[in-house]
């Protein structure tokens, strides 16, 4: 590294930061120690970014925004609360008059209500994946802490990953419920660039094989379009798997 | 959960930073005070999906950026400036000049930059955040956030170069 390229990486640099922290600014940082003129250059920037942050932060703010803000919060939430409270009532009322109605003709035609198919459980997980931002019960990149948080909620943990999801990064897991027993998700990252607020684009969900009526044969995964994502379903021993992504059967092909 | 965040603890810790960045990139008060009070309202029906609390100020960072490139309707794609591609060149203005100028100069040269450099530069210098949490913010890759940064910056200095009252234009190089 040079002393123009060092200036140039330098002008990134506020002092005071974790700037510092980047590999190429501790590099840059490290030239101008040698470089006595560099380091006059430096003393000169670091004064003008103080200078610059200073102005910035000079921005006024409006008196009696805070108490704007939580007033107006305040009389959104009394008229929403009044409306609420008007439409509560009638469909309340509308229920009533409907369950009197349809009681005779329900207990001909009672069925269970709990879906508990492996179409339920796909819809289910998917819309738990693009609920985004997605958020983790547990954020961390390394796997054997995942298992651990699994295993002490009582959360499917003796999972097997297929060769390709073994080298995807993982960046957390969460619970879900599933038809009263846990579903494990554990979130990985493709490699592509993620959307703000999102932790992972790679998902897959663990549930016990016993908690699906028709859960699928052991064998090769299944691949399927659910939602907005492709997904691949298959069953290992007394688990049963599924993986989604956006994209296509190539892209989830790359993590089996 | 954030379902557990006070609404009023809330806003007393954020409205400041975040009224400062909408003004930075708005330059009107009422625009800057709308934005503030959209974001906290968004936070008042959606901020019960986060379930990080440690992510509530980006969350608000990001919805804050977001509703005001929605209120600009910009449909352009912001293009990708590889860092490599910004000019070296840096007008050096001393910082004695810079302190010469108000808030009101420097954020009317900030205003004179391309909408793609005003947000992360008034970001690096509001808030100290990292490049990382730029990144995360605009949700753009980090090379982009640095590129535009440069460039950003490099632009911002030569403005108030321009107009710092008995400034030489020099240039970075030696």
């Amino acid at each position: 590294m040079n002393r123009d390229e060092a200036k140039s990486i330098l002008l990134l640099y506020r002092p005071g930061t974790t700037d510092a922290d980047d590999p190429q600014i501790a590099e840059a940082l490290a030239l101008a120690k040698r470089d006595p003129e560099l380091a006059r250059w430096l003393e000169e920037h670091s004064s003008r970014q103080e200078v610059l942050r200073a102005k910035f932060r000079q921005i006024a703010v409006p008196a009696g925004l805070k108490e704007q803000i939580i007033s107006e919060q305040a009389v959104f939430l009394k008229r929403y609360g009044r409306r609420e409270r008007i439409v509560v009532v009638a469909a309340v009322a509308v229920t009533v008059v409907s369950l009197i109605a349809l009681t005779p003709f329900w207990l001909a035609h009672r069925r269970p209500m709990a879906d508990n198919s492996l179409a339920g459980f796909e819809n289910s997980m998917v819309r738990v994946a693009l609920a985004g931002p997605y958020y983790m019960d547990l954020t961390t990149n390394d796997p054997v802490k995942i298992r651990d948080f699994l295993a002490q909620r009582q959360a499917p943990a003796d999972y097997v990953l297929p060769a390709g999801l073994q080298k995807a990064a993982v960046t957390g897991c969460a619970i879900e419920g599933w038809q009263n027993t846990k579903a494990t998700m554990i979130c990985f990252r493709t490699g592509k660039p993620l959307p703000p607020g999102e932790q992972g684009d790679l998902w897959l969900f663990v549930v016990d094989r016993a908690s699906l009526k028709d859960a699928p044969p052991p064998g090769p995964p299944k691949i399927a379009a659910v939602n907005r994502l492709i997904t691949a379903v298959w069953t290992q021993g007394d688990k049963v798997y599924l993986l989604g992504t956006e994209g296509d059967a190539q892209a989830i092909g790359l993590f089996l | 959960m954030a379902e557990g965040v006070d609404f009023e603890s809330l806003v007393a810790r954020h409205y400041e930073p975040l009224y400062q960045f909408a003004f930075s990139l708005t330059r009107d008060e009422s625009d800057a005070c709308d934005l503030t009070q959209q974001t906290f309202c968004i936070w008042a029906a959606k901020g019960h999906q986060l379930r990080d609390v440690s992510k509530v100020k980006t969350w608000l960072f990001t919805t804050l950026h977001r509703e005001f490139l929605g209120s600009r309707r910009r449909q352009t794609r912001f293009p990708h400036i590889e860092l490599d591609q910004a000019a070296a060149e840096l007008p050096v203005v001393s910082p004695a000049a810079v302190n010469r100028l108000d808030t009101a100069q420097v954020l009317e040269a900030l205003a004179r930059l391309d909408e793609i450099f005003r947000a992360p530069v008034a970001l690096f210098y509001l808030q100290d955040y990292s490049y990382n949490e730029i990144s995360e913010i605009l949700a753009v890759p980090l090379g982009t956030v640095k590129s535009r940064l440069a460039r950003g910056l490099e632009r911002l200095h030569q403005l108030l170069a321009d107009n710092a009252p008995g400034a030489q234009p020099q240039s970075l190089q030696t």
